[in-house]
């Protein structure tokens, strides 16, 4: 699973009927501690409910369309959690309620 | 399989479906470890990424990962989306008669 930032969404009219109703969101992947982006953008599909600007993690291949959301659906990456915590040698180095208060402030 | 070493946890409360929300894989039962693939002599190369953690691996234990739908051959991930697991804690990599690596051996 590839940490992630939500950056906006992706809006497709074309598409097969069978991507009806998915929700497309623009990811940004992060670097795990620092938590900046890599100018690395890939698009995947929310089955969580992700707002822009959460650290999520996404699954790839095969693995993308063992949600409910996209079960048979041609996704080949699928947002699967968004992240609270995370913690590296002993160390918060992201923390959701701590980096909402910082975007409010 | 890709050595990695286990750097940290990911705690996440929205997981999907069924990614964990399962009885077979409850919410308690997932552990979400952030881990950094390495080379065979355990030297980290940067690069993160969240697996879901199969043995009880430890932090700063070098362990196995298993990459891909690979990951579904297993009782508590069959039909689950994932793509990343800790499948096996590294002891000890002996490189052409010389041990490179030897867990728990490490300054």
């Amino acid at each position: 699973m590839v940490l992630a930032r939500v950056k906006g969404t992706v809006v497709s009219t074309h598409k097969p009927d069978s991507m009806e109703g998915l929700r497309l969101l623009l990811l940004e992947k992060v670097d795990a501690v620092t938590l900046k982006g890599k100018g690395d953008y890939v698009v995947g599909i929310d089955s969580v409910g992700a707002n822009a600007g959460e650290i999520v993690f996404y699954v790839t291949g095969s693995s993308a369309r063992m949600t409910e959301t996209t079960k048979g659906k041609p996704s080949d990456a699928t947002i699967i959690a968004i992240v609270d915590v995370i913690e590296k040698d002993g160390v918060l180095t992201y923390e959701k309620s701590a980096a909402e208060g910082a975007h409010e402030a | 399989m890709n050595l990695a070493r286990v750097r940290g946890t990911v705690v996440a409360t929205k997981p999907s479906d069924k990614a964990v929300q399962s009885p077979a894989l409850g919410v308690e039962g997932a552990k979400w470890l952030l881990v950094e693939d390495c080379d065979q002599s355990g030297k980290g190369k940067g690069e993160y990424l969240v697996a879901l953690d199969m043995v009880g691996a430890d932090r700063g234990q070098m362990v196995l990962l298993t990459q891909g739908s690979s990951c579904r051959w297993t009782t508590r991930t069959d039909d689950r989306p994932m793509d990343t697991l800790v499948v096996a804690i590294v002891d000890e990599i002996d490189q052409q008669g010389t041990t490179v690596f030897a867990q728990g051996n490490e300054e």
